[in-house]
């Protein structure tokens, strides 16, 4: 493509230089070449404007933020103390609470998420016709905004009156006070997600599926794969840049675990299910400590910037144990 | 096939087009820049749209639900009286503080009486958020006098300045339930059982007592009490109240780690047992749920529960409730002033608007009413038949009222004032979240009092210790001026 639009610019059509044109001299070139490359940078220039007014200069100011001892209700100048909020965030307990609340959240999230979700686009993928009309149906939970999944889950997770309770209590198998009890409310507070995002997880993987060329199982089929064999040495080495897309987004959403929180629990019973988002918040806008929110938030930055990082290098690597060549000449 | 000559043409062309796209590009930049600051022109200028119109509409900031109702009741009247409206613009009950400060530290232009709970109030005069309103004083008297000393000055003033006037005076009271506690077998079966009548509890052991009597799941449970995050510091504090305890000793060392505080929590604990299974998930609306459904024997809730107990709307234990105040002390949570924002464009109505809610034959058709959440302020409201909704229709029977409004004022005569010097809020909300952890089991009590102790050291720290001994000797002088021991 690049050297086709090479040639372009050369006045050259697809098989080389055109008998009929005679092609500028190198300054002229030069000039033409400058001239578009200007012509381009300001093309550029209102998306560059509104890159740094969106992105750059509010990150570069949490991080000027970040640096000084700035409480919002307290009166008095901003004072600089370098890494001192960095330095605190590591020593609180709090965070480190936090965190491990918001790593288990991910953690459970993608190990019910991923095989479910892969399981629903492998169904998808052979449903002979309706495919678009089961995905549409499939992708209403994730579509409803976060605060109405909350309201229907506080509903649902009613001690007295919830549905769920109700079937529990028909099948005699107690009433677990769900989001009230510590042990039980950050796995309430996943299954809510699970339930909300996994159709996203097998609407990414069951496009990634219809992505492959259909001889590639045909064959795999031919050469005597069992279905198991397809799905374990066919499709997933070839999903695999699809599937670490689909992690990563989902682990970047997980992340920033914080409406579901705020509606169902708001971060209790006790701390039980303070996200590390949530924690976040409510240093910066319930104590309006906003030096060290800054500090927080610049730090989950950097965290999920290397979890998606590491992840992205794992999924970049070719596949192993794949007997389907890359360029299979099928 | 084409002119070799045309070639020649090629870089003029893409310098015309160049020229003819900058003269775009500068247009689509003028654009970019004009529409942002059209639209920013649009929804920041909700202040000039005010000015424009000052006497047409007061805008009103208050948690959202039944407190709304008074506005609404009395809107005609105002509209009648001042020909202004009234413009209601409720906020969530927890939260309200994060989003008023967010709000008015930007300048805010979109309240002009701003309801809130007076434990603000000292956060948001230091911010300057509030105008004084003894400069108003010319367009109505607010007939302070008539307020009840503990929901006077030092509620609504701080520094000799009114910057507030009363809408709701909350506390906590016991309620129970009449037809148990008179049944002459229950008496009899709690007499043998622990050596003493049956009655109203006068201390925290013979609460705790009754509450293991009547709990007897899943039919009745023995108490309740608001469990969950937002408000269970509040019953942490009723306890610790009554057993002696106080918030701060003189030189800022937090009380509520003290051995006092330890047994209060530990108290408040071990009430869980006695409670409903949810018992983390009850908070205001819950805990009237468990009462008014005659599930539960006793809690203690903010007074105007009484109100709903009554209502045969509303309960399904009508005349059947009892009214007492709280063991030894009770905790004043909460309340309601009104205050005009120090960003409003319209502020002579807005403190119109406030002073006549306040008025004594104004408030006293509202602070009995159980479509609403506001209680009794005045001594003009104490009076057994006050006690009617805002259409001037009782809403008890005398001898309950009569039992309702002795208890209010029993229960202020030993009222417990809620802390309400600069950072109050934070203080209060770290309290919540460590008694919450405690509740939940994830803390013991004393470490959990121990954790919120040494946060409050740093929050005091912050705020400047000298500064804050000072406005706590200036709370706790005002209290005792007004005649709460403490």
């Amino acid at each position: 493509m690049r050297e086709d639009t090479g040639r372009r610019e050369r006045g050259e059509g697809p098989s080389g230089p055109s008998p009929l044109r005679s092609s500028p001299g190198p300054a002229s070139r030069r000039h033409l070449l400058s001239a578009q490359r200007r012509f381009g940078w300001w093309l550029l220039l209102p998306s560059l404007i509104m890159l740094a007014a969106n992105s750059i200069f509010p990150l570069l100011y949490a991080v000027g933020v970040s640096t000084k001892a700035y409480q919002m209700l307290i009166p008095g100048p901003r004072r600089f103390v370098g890494l001192a909020n960095y330095i605190q965030a590591l020593q609180d307990p709090l965070v480190w609470h936090s965190l491990a609340v918001t790593l288990y959240f991910v953690g459970g999230v993608l190990v019910l998420q991923f095989p479910a979700g892969l399981g629903l686009a492998l169904l998808l993928h052979r449903l002979p016709r309706r495919q678009e009309l089961v995905a549409t149906l499939l992708l209403i939970p994730t579509i409803l905004s976060a605060s109405v999944v909350g309201f229907q889950w506080v509903q649902l997770y009613n001690y007295e009156f919830g549905p769920l309770n109700y079937l529990l209590a028909l099948l005699h198998l107690g009433q677990p006070t769900w989001t009230a009890d510590p042990h039980l409310a950050l796995p309430a507070l996943i299954f809510v997600d699970f339930w909300e995002w996994t159709p996203f997880m097998t609407l990414l993987l069951f496009a990634g599926l219809r992505s492959l060329p259909p001889q590639i199982v045909d064959a795999a089929r031919v050469d005597g794969s069992t279905p198991w064999q397809v799905v374990w040495r066919v499709f997933l080495p070839l999903l695999r840049p699809i599937i670490g897309i689909a992690l990563i987004l989902r682990i970047i959403m997980a992340f920033k675990l914080f409406d579901i929180v705020y509606v169902l629990t708001a971060g209790g019973p006790g701390i039980a299910t303070e996200s590390l988002a949530f924690y976040t918040y409510i240093q910066g806008f319930r104590y309006f400590n906003m030096g060290y929110a800054s500090a927080l938030s610049i730090l989950q930055l950097i965290l999920i910037t290397i979890l998606a990082k590491l992840l992205l290098r794992l999924t970049r690597r070719p596949p192993i144990g794949g007997f389907i060549p890359q360029e299979a000449p099928l | 096939m084409k002119d070799p000559k045309s070639t020649r043409k090629h870089p003029h062309a893409d310098r015309a087009r160049s020229r003819v796209t900058r003269r775009a590009l500068l247009s689509t930049a003028a654009a970019s820049v004009a529409v942002p600051t059209l639209l920013d022109a649009v929804l920041s200028g909700q202040g000039t749209l005010y000015a424009a119109t000052p006497s047409t509409t007061v805008n009103i900031e208050i948690d959202a639900g039944q407190n709304e109702n008074p506005f609404r009741w009395k809107a005609s009247e105002v509209k009648a009286r001042w020909g202004f409206g009234i413009n209601l613009i409720g906020l969530p009950f927890v939260g309200q503080y994060e989003k008023l400060v967010s709000e008015l530290t930007a300048r805010s232009t979109a309240y002009d009486v701003l309801v809130f709970p007076p434990y603000f109030l000292g956060d948001f005069v230091a911010l300057n958020f509030l105008r004084d309103l003894d400069q108003f004083k010319g367009l109505g008297d607010p007939q302070l006098a008539d307020y009840l000393p503990a929901y006077r000055d030092p509620v609504i003033k701080r520094n000799g300045k009114t910057y507030a006037l009363m809408y709701d005076g909350d506390l906590l009271q016991v309620t129970y339930r009449k037809d148990l506690f008179e049944d002459p077998k229950e008496r009899a079966a709690f007499k043998s059982k622990y050596g003493h009548d049956l009655a109203p509890p006068k201390t925290w052991d013979e609460y705790m007592e009754i509450a293991e009597f009547f709990h007897r799941p899943p039919n009745l449970y023995g108490t309740a009490f608001y469990a969950a995050r937002g408000f269970c510091y509040a019953w942490f504090i009723n306890i610790f109240a009554g057993l002696g305890g106080k918030w701060f000793e003189a030189d800022m060392t937090p009380g509520i780690n003290s051995e006092i505080g330890v047994r209060a929590l530990t108290l408040l604990v071990k009430m869980k047992n006695f409670a409903p299974p949810n018992i983390l998930q009850i908070d205001y609306p819950g805990l009237n749920a468990v009462f008014l459904n005659g599930s539960t024997a006793m809690v203690v809730q903010w007074d105007d529960l009484a109100l709903k107990v009554e209502n045969p709307a509303m309960s399904k234990v009508v005349g059947k409730g009892g009214y007492a105040p709280c063991p030894v002390r009770s905790y004043m949570p909460y309340s309601r002033v009104m205050a005009v924002s120090a960003f409003s464009k319209n502020p002579e109505n807005a403190y119109r608007l406030a002073w006549y809610m306040q008025l004594p034959k104004v408030s006293v058709t509202y602070v009995y009413d159980p479509e609403c959440g506001e209680d009794p302020y005045r001594y003009s409201h104490l009076k057994y038949d006050a006690v009617k909704n805002h259409l001037g229709k009782p809403t008890m029977s005398p001898a309950a009222a009569r039992n309702y409004v002795d208890a209010i004022r029993e229960g202020l005569k030993a009222g417990y004032p809620e802390l309400s010097i600069p950072g109050a809020p934070r203080y209060l909300d770290i309290l919540d979240l460590y008694v919450n952890q405690a509740l939940a089991g994830a803390l013991s009590p004393k470490a959990a009092l121990d954790a919120a102790a040494r946060e409050w050291k740093s929050i005091t720290q912050a705020e400047d210790p000298g500064r804050q001994k000072a406005a706590y000797a200036a709370w706790i002088d005002a209290f005792r001026k007004a005649g709460i021991q403490y």
